[in-house]
């Protein structure tokens, strides 16, 4: 009995039906698990579950195994899955919710970290300060003393980009129009808040 | 009947340019001895054809048309029922698929006249046997969603039709579901169950006689006239009626053997058909203590797909089970149902009811199913499992358990239906599992009893919807039964031939070949052993003709000295020409339009052939092979069709008997010193076509090798 009580949760529709509720998380349901979306996945190789696993554990119920997941972080939205999914599922835009919804629980995913790093270091002027954001996302993410190690391994690919002006020492110039950038943010993050979501990067 | 020969070559087609017809033509009058031989460049075109009507004005009653195949244009060369015409295949068989202008191409167009000639000389028009008092009234036996369907669909299309089901009720096992899959689009929604209402149209239906409580003691006859004996609760009745729809269903497996389930130990372990029955009260609880069920599983292929039990899918239970969980969320919108399966066989339409049960959250459980264990302890049913996606073990607290039982076809019992008072016995012969048999490639409903027609999950497991399209397709071909036999014409695959075997019984032996070989039961045998020609149960396929030792079997236009002379006729050139002659005797059915499919794509092979059509494989009469190869003809090939369990023979069992003679043919071409090689079967589908070059050049190779045949010039 102790078995069954610990598989009780398995496949129960708790977690599911959390998962269904997420903006297109309801799709998820209609996976029939033939793979073709993982066949098809230029990421895959780097993916710890091919959204078709990651759409059984759905089922199943599996919360931490969802969450814990690096899959929607390394899905490039590329489409290839989406437009070969025999039951039409549009797992660029499930994942999308799930990164979101992600974000929302505070992740502490290295991926999540670097998108919001991305946002913020693009939105100061329009483009990215390429330097800046390295060393902010290896400082966040790693901390000072972890961060040198890190560096150190990357320098085979830091320094030939210094050395051919590929990361510039200074940053760039402002784009022309950034306060036009900012309004669309805003307004879209207006939106979202009506629609009932909290902040959006 | 006296033949006045009218004999036309067609030079259109590229016949004209790759033969040289002003010899052909000699060799129709002064070989062939016709009386006339007429050239057109079109034949089949409206001048053409006022051609040959000018010439049947005139006196011609038999009209030979040297052009394409037999299988194009018989419509346009039909003149009539009192004019034979016979025609040669100068296209597909020869120009298209020989050199043009060859001195060995012209040789086998000459050989084709001659053959054609030949046949002529035994060959009479066909007087249709035309029973007394035909009766067009169709016997269903069965009286479930299939029997009804079929006897609806005879009424409603002007016949009588006579049910005859064994419960007190109609109905059978559809009758008592909650509710029906979806058969309509979307193919997403449950749908009230239509047996009710198609019970209720049947007792309504004046065209409809309804025998209930009632069995078949006897069926006697044959298709347009078997006398049928019902015995009823008070008695017995007769009916004659034209033809037989067999509609008995299946029964659902018994699942208690399969000790891991629990069923019949565990209470809230339950079939199909149970689950109907609980939810028939608007709410479904468990047997057990009566308490409303929130989990449920249901396990797929119990019994089914099972070496040990059921060896076939049962194809309706993973739908029945969709439609279950579904009710049950309906019933109980806080319910979950978790469906343990092997494969979902959720076919065709119905892959949106398998959405739309994922999009009610049904979880689907994938493994091997007859691993699972059922177990009860404190009260609680668990199911164990794997689930293989997963690739972990589960263990699912549940309140009830629904196994989807397979179903057993009622042919598959011991105690009989029909009983046909068939020489070959009372029943329809079983392919397998104990389906009867049935041309489950292209004439599903058609069994080995002409004019009794297998529908419905008795012919093979289906769902609903299936067997009312079985129901239907079978009416139609009880309708169509009864139409011919009236005419006296044969059905299906020789459908509208008016010639049946006749037998000149002064020399018969009693040897019983024809009775035994017969395919179809159609000949029965009196007292002494004489064999007893029921003429309407004939397909037509000649297999008696080829089985009878004593060869006194034959048709009007079909018969062994006909097929004889058609190779005797065929001009076998002397040993030092170096020139083999090959006889193929090819299947009407399959390897002939392979034969002018290959000519069709030009594809080019030894004109050392000459082809001979047959009816079937089957009516081969071994006295061929010996004429044959006593005339000199180096070998003899034979086209048929597969044999066995997945046969395609058109007459079921033809290909397989002439095979089974062949090897008595090799033992005595092995003692005359022939090498047995000399004579070979192939078998030929249609879609072979591309295969033929290859089958008859490898086949001339070897001839080749063997060198000539010794008794040529004898
Ligand atoms: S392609 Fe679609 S249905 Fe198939 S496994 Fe992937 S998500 Fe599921
Ligand atoms: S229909 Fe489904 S449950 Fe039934 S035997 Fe076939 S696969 Fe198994
Ligand atoms: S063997 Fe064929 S032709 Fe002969 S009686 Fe039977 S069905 Fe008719
Ligand atoms: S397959 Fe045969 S038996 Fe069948 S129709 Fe062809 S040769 Fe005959």
């Amino acid at each position: 009995m102790s078995a069954a009580n610990e598989q009780a949760s398995r496949f129960d529709p708790g977690f599911a039906r959390e998962f269904y509720a997420l903006e297109n998380g309801e799709y998820a349901k209609l996976c029939m698990q033939c793979g073709l979306c993982a066949v098809t996945c230029a990421s895959r190789e780097f993916m710890d579950l091919p959204p078709r696993k990651l759409f059984k554990l759905v089922q199943a119920g599996d919360k931490e195994a969802v969450l814990q997941s690096q899959t929607p972080w390394l899905c490039t939205s590329c489409m290839t899955c989406t437009v070969r999914c025999p039951r039409g599922i549009p797992i660029i835009d499930v994942m999308h919710g799930l990164k979101y919804f992600l974000i929302q629980q505070g992740s502490k995913a290295p991926v999540a970290l670097m998108s919001k790093i991305f946002a913020e270091n693009m939105l100061r002027r329009g483009r990215v300060f390429e330097l800046a954001l390295t060393n902010s996302f290896f400082l966040k993410a790693y901390g000072p003393v972890g961060a040198i190690p890190i560096a150190l391994k990357m320098r085979s690919v830091g320094q030939p980009m210094l050395l051919k002006g590929r990361l510039p020492l200074k940053p760039p110039k402002k784009i022309k129009g950034l306060d036009q950038v900012h309004k669309i943010v805003k307004k879209a993050t207006e939106v979202m808040k009506r629609e009932g979501h909290q902040d959006g990067v | 009947m006296d033949k006045k020969i009218g004999f036309f070559i067609c030079t259109g087609c590229g016949i004209g340019e790759a033969l040289d017809v002003a010899a052909l033509c000699k060799v129709a009058t002064k070989e062939g001895k016709a009386p006339s031989c007429k050239q057109h460049p079109f034949l089949c075109g409206q001048e053409g054809l006022e051609f040959i009507k000018k010439d049947i004005a005139e006196g011609v009653n038999t009209v030979v048309i040297a052009g394409c195949s037999s299988r194009m244009n018989y419509d346009v060369f039909d003149f009539g029922p009192e004019v034979i015409v016979e025609r040669i295949n100068f296209r597909e068989q020869v120009v298209w698929c020989h050199p043009a202008n060859d001195e060995d191409t012209q040789m086998t167009a000459e050989d084709y006249i001659r053959m054609a000639m030949a046949k002529l000389k035994t060959l009479e028009l066909p007087e249709p046997f035309v029973p007394e008092d035909v009766s067009k009234d169709v016997l269903v036996v069965g009286g479930g969603l299939t029997g009804l369907t079929a006897a609806l669909e005879v009424a409603e299309a002007g016949y009588r039709a006579v049910l005859v089901e064994k419960e007190s009720n109609l109905g059978g096992y559809t009758a008592a579901f909650y509710k029906q899959a979806p058969s309509r689009p979307p193919y997403t929604d449950l749908e009230p169950n239509e047996v009710p209402a198609k019970v209720q149209a049947v007792t309504d239906n004046p065209n409809i006689k309804v025998y209930t409580s009632a069995v078949v003691e006897k069926i006697e006859g044959g298709p347009g006239k078997f006398d049928v004996t019902i015995k009823t609760a008070g008695g017995s009745a007769g009916e004659r009626v034209g033809a037989v729809i067999l509609a008995t269903g299946a029964k659902p497996f018994d699942p208690t053997p399969l000790e891991n389930f629990g069923y019949g130990k565990y209470p809230d372990v339950i079939t199909q058909a149970q689950m109907e029955e609980l939810a028939a009260k608007g709410k479904i609880t468990r047997p057990s203590d009566g308490k409303p069920v929130q989990r449920v599983a249901f396990i797929q292929c119990v019994g089914s797909r099972d070496k040990e039990h059921l060896p076939y899918c049962s194809a309706a239970c993973c739908v029945e089970s969709l439609k279950q969980a579904a009710y049950l969320k309906e019933l109980n919108p806080e319910a979950q149902a978790y469906v343990f399966y092997k494969d979902l066989r959720a076919t065709g339409k119905y892959e949106h009811f398998y959405k739309r049960l994922q999009d009610l959250g049904t979880v689907f459980v994938k493994g091997e199913t007859s691993a699972i264990k059922i177990e009860q302890s404190g009260g609680q049913l668990v199911v164990q499992g794997e689930d293989v996606i997963l690739r972990e073990k589960v263990n699912l607290p549940v309140d009830l358990v629904v196994l989807a039982n397979g179903m057993v076809p009622t042919t598959a019992g011991e105690e009989n239906i029909l009983n046909l008072a068939y020489r070959q016995g009372p029943e329809l012969p079983i392919l397998k599992y104990g389906f009867p048999d049935s041309h489950f490639i292209c004439f599903p409903y058609e069994t080995r009893r002409t004019g009794v027609y297998a529908a419905g999950s008795v012919r093979a497991p289906m769902h609903v919807p299936a067997a009312v399209e079985d129901a239907t397709g079978a009416a139609l071909k009880a309708i169509q039964v009864v139409e011919s036999v009236s005419r006296g014409a044969a059905v299906h695959p020789r459908s509208g031939d008016l010639s049946f075997p006749e037998f000149f019984m002064q020399r018969c032996t009693q040897c019983k070949r024809c009775t035994e070989e017969c395919p179809f039961g159609a000949i029965n045998e009196d007292e002494k052993g004489n064999p007893l020609p029921e003429p309407t149960r004939c397909r037509r396929c000649g297999t008696c003709m080829g089985a009878c030792p004593e060869r006194i079997i034959s048709f009007k236009n079909y018969s062994v000295p006909m097929i004889g002379n058609m190779a005797k006729a065929i001009e076998v050139p002397e040993e030092d020409e170096e020139k083999p002659r090959i006889l193929v005797f090819a299947c009407e059915n399959d390897a002939i339009p392979a034969l002018d499919m290959a000519g069709l794509q030009r594809m080019q092979y030894s004109n050392w052939v000459r082809i001979i059509p047959v009816r079937c494989l089957g009516s081969l009469n071994l006295v061929w092979i010996a004429d044959a190869m006593s005339k000199g003809i180096d070998g003899v090939l034979l086209l048929g069709c597969k044999h066995g369990d997945d046969y395609q023979c058109h007459f079921v069992k033809g290909s397989e008997l002439a095979g089974i003679r062949l090897s008595k043919v090799s033992e005595t071409l092995d003692r005359l010193g022939l090498e047995s090689e000399r004579v070979q079967i192939q078998e030929v589908s249609i879609m072979d076509y591309d295969q033929i070059p290859g089958i008859i050049d490898r086949f001339a190779a070897r001839l080749d090798e063997l060198g000539p045949n010794p008794m040529k010039g004898f």
